[in-house]
């Protein structure tokens, strides 16, 4: 499935991408390529995509609170916002899609995914790790390039091994589901100011109907695994996007079959230019019919992409992904924001 | 009360000098060709730059692991409160220091301690075995082994053993064997960083390849616990059944702390005075309660349960965790945990059916490694009469305040029933053998009585 930005339209001149990381002043040879011209590329050379999150249009930071968020444009605190990224392709003049192998710097990427990490591991956001990252970086093979493509998610393949063994950055806790279900491809955390609201009997939390991989195996709704505490005001509202239906003799075994409902974005950009532009970020456009104040009885708290939670029914689409019968939109998640690297 | 380590000015450069080099996760470090005893499938521990592994070091490091003499009276070994019968733990809800000093903290079990890029049940900071094991030797919020303003006379009395010489001389030689509080706390952290459990039969099941190590039981309770009914899995991830692991091949040390709803003493998420957790290091308000994650492995030996020993059973465990949270009625800890405002949005409540609570103590319980608790290479090097060990307490020598609970505590039988079945066996096949070669020579015992 391919995802086009729905603001494509506002960036008609096809910018010409320079696929160079490097500042021009460090790299006078390709100093052409900021002045409109085509890059000649020869040989591999770096390129870097630069990210940035915004909530609401506001820049992200850990501990901050964003108002004006969701259908009921409630106040929320973000404490976590991660991401994997793969598949990068860059698009050609000729609108060839061109696959570049990421930079595997043990760290961030691997050579196949890249972790993008905007929380610090303060303030707020508990839990989190200290060193963040912005940027996925690769080399790319000569060529003249004028698009980007990418997915948000962790290819199938990757996606289902045993996370104890993996090396960085697929081995962090924070970011897997269970074997089963693969990674959190996107992790979005938020409290709302002022708790959860009750809703029905409050902030319940339930066996969702069957979440993950029961889902696949055809179990109900909603058998309530989980009591809810009427008064408790402790609460959050989590975007997490990940594979669901997938199928698998255990939870900590991988499916054999890719699952039914995949849920990795993919991302493309007509017009882009690496060396000057920046991919921006923002939630809000996928909770625009969201009430981040309560949570549908009996389902995860927040969206965590399985079947049946009312609370995703608008948010998947708005990431371009199909949910129960709702089909998938074009994507709201990222858009470019031209010259702004 | 704030948990304190108060230390010598002189003590505090190489705590951070010891941290700095382990906050990160640091790429591999070369090991002077130690060898690992790990299993294929599982990545080494991380090991700081400054103290690579040798075997050496790592005898050198058990020998003082249990050695009494490590404390001021002599009478109180790391193991005193990390006895390897018992997985490392010592089976009481709080240990108890020199001269009857109280402690107000479970001790934590040392398997797999060297994936823990954060150490003791709430510090965001305490990144190394190295710099944690000052706190047992000169901590004085509480006592443990009472050193602090003596180490001069800890290094005298070690000095002074024969034995030590050579155990120093061999395990750091570019140190000229130097007895010095950079020498004692390397080695007692690579020992540790030996103190590997990989071989409980859920580790058999799932990295073995052995679809029969667990029981029908097991696997249910496998299947829940991996659930989003029970949760349990969001903070007992991965390898080592916690949120706050890294090996030698991760890119970040992940740590998490999680108020898990076990109090609520005000109506504000407080938990009792004596212990807020994380709160007491960072003193932001909304950490109270929160604790670092325990593993789950070797549970059959851990009793009692939580940072404050306040859950004898695994049963009591489940009853918190299904009401999604403790309600204490009365005294001074009175409040509903389950209601607490800093409480996890994970720790909800699970309706268990008694064949689930079932299944998971089966689960838990396959999590259990009768051959770490065995393993010779972690066990007492010391002479019962040697000095190190002539006075040295045990985790069964318990004050008064921690009998009421201590009797509670024993592992769980099913857990060695392997052992058991074997031992029978055994038995049963040298009877058959001396029966055999009685029957051989002809003359039967019996006949002749």
């Amino acid at each position: 499935m391919t995802l086009r930005r729905s603001a494509r339209a506002a960036l008609l001149a096809p910018l010409v991408l320079s696929a160079f990381a490097l500042p021009a002043a460090l790299s006078p040879a390709h100093a052409q390529v900021t002045d409109g011209t085509a890059a000649d590329i020869t040989g591999d050379e770096p390129v870097s995509l630069r990210f940035a999150v915004e909530i609401g249009g506001e820049p992200f930071a850990c501990g901050q609170s964003y108002t004006g968020i969701g259908r009921t444009e409630g106040a929320v605190a973000v404490t976590d916002f991660r991401l994997f990224v793969s598949e990068l392709a860059l698009i050609g003049a000729d609108g060839q899609r061109v696959p570049v192998a990421l930079d595997d710097d043990g760290r961030w990427q691997d050579g196949q995914v890249a972790l993008l990490d905007f929380e610090n591991g303060r303030d707020r956001c508990d839990n989190g790790t200290g060193p963040v990252n912005a940027q996925v970086s690769a080399q790319a093979p000569a060529g003249d390039y004028t698009g980007v493509e990418f997915v948000i998610g962790v290819p199938f393949d990757s996606n289902h091994g045993d996370p104890t063994l993996a090396g960085s950055p697929l081995n962090l806790t924070s970011m897997f589901w269970n074997w089963r279900g693969g990674y959190r491809f996107l992790k979005v955390d938020m409290v709302p100011v002022g708790g959860m609201a009750a809703h029905g009997e409050a902030p319940a939390h339930g066996e969702a109907v069957a979440h993950g991989g029961a889902m696949a195996e055809g179990k109900g709704t909603g058998h309530g695994g989980k009591m809810s505490h009427g008064a408790a005001p402790a609460g959050a509202w989590m975007l997490h996007l990940g594979s669901t239906g997938c199928t698998s003799t255990s939870r900590t075994s991988a499916p054999p079959e890719p699952c039914a409902q995949p849920n990795r974005v993919t991302v493309e950009f007509d017009a882009f230019d690496a060396a000057s532009d920046l991919l921006v970020i923002d939630p809000a456009a996928l909770l625009a019919d969201s009430d981040l104040g309560t949570n549908t009885p009996d389902t995860s708290p927040g969206c965590m992409s399985f079947p049946g939670d009312a609370d995703c029914a608008g948010v998947l689409p708005r990431a371009g992904l199909a949910y129960g019968d709702l089909p998938g939109g074009e994507q709201q998640l990222v858009t470019v924001r031209s010259g702004a690297r | 009360m704030m948990k304190r380590f108060v230390l010598p000015g002189v003590l505090l450069a190489s705590v951070a000098c010891s941290s700095a080099t382990a906050q990160g996760v640091e790429a591999d470090t070369p090991d002077d060709g130690f060898v690992w005893q790990l299993p294929a499938w599982l990545p080494r521990p991380a090991v700081p730059e400054d103290n690579p592994m040798n075997a050496a070091k790592v005898t050198l490091g058990r020998h003082l692991f249990f050695d009494a003499r490590l404390s001021a009276d002599g009478s109180t070994a790391c193991s005193t409160c990390h006895d390897p019968a018992l997985a490392f733990n010592d089976g009481r809800p709080f240990s108890d220091g020199v001269g009857g000093a109280r402690g107000h903290r479970n001790a934590q079990g040392l398997a797999n301690v060297g994936y823990s890029p954060r150490l003791t049940w709430a510090s965001p900071v305490l990144a190394s075995l190295e710099a944690h094991a000052l706190i047992p030797l000169f901590g004085d919020a509480p006592v443990e082994m009472g050193n602090v303003g003596q180490e001069q006379a800890l290094f005298e009395r070690l000095r002074a053993d024969a034995r030590y010489r050579d155990l120093f001389d061999a395990a750091f030689a570019e140190r000229g064997g130097e007895v010095s509080l950079f020498t004692l706390t390397r080695a007692l952290a690579a020992f540790q960083r030996t103190l590997v459990s990989a071989d409980s039969a859920y580790d058999r099941y799932q990295y073995g390849g052995d679809a029969d190590a667990l029981s029908a039981s097991a696997r249910r309770g496998e299947e829940l616990f991996f659930s989003e009914k029970a949760e349990c899995y969001h903070c007992h991830q991965g390898f080592n059944f916690t949120d706050t692991f890294a090996t030698a091949r991760s890119g970040f040390a992940e740590s998490a702390f999680h108020n898990t709803g076990l109090y609520d003493v005000d109506g504000q998420g407080s938990y009792p005075a004596i212990d807020q957790g994380l709160y007491q290091v960072s003193a932001e308000p909304r950490d109270r309660g929160r604790f670092r994650t325990p593993s789950l492995r070797n549970l059959a030996w851990s009793a009692p349960y939580f940072h404050d020993g306040s859950a004898a059973s695994l049963d009591e465990v489940l009853e918190h965790y299904a009401a999604g949270g403790r309600l204490t009625v009365d005294g001074p800890d009175a409040g509903d945990g389950s209601r607490n405002p800093l409480k996890n949005p994970l720790v909800l409540g699970i309706r268990f059916t008694g064949t689930e609570r079932a299944d998971l103590l089966a689960f838990l319980d396959s999590l259990n490694d009768p051959g770490f608790v065995a393993n010779s290479a972690f066990s007492d090097p010391w002479p019962a009469a040697h000095p190190a060990a002539l006075d040295r307490r045990t985790a069964l020598d318990n004050v008064p305040d921690n009998a009421a609970v201590a009797p509670q505590v024993r592992p769980d039988r099913t857990a060695n029933l392997p052992w058991l079945l074997a031992g029978c066996l055994f038995l049963l096949s040298l009877v058959a053998l001396l029966r055999a070669r009685a029957d051989l020579s002809a003359v039967s015992p019996t006949s002749r009585s």
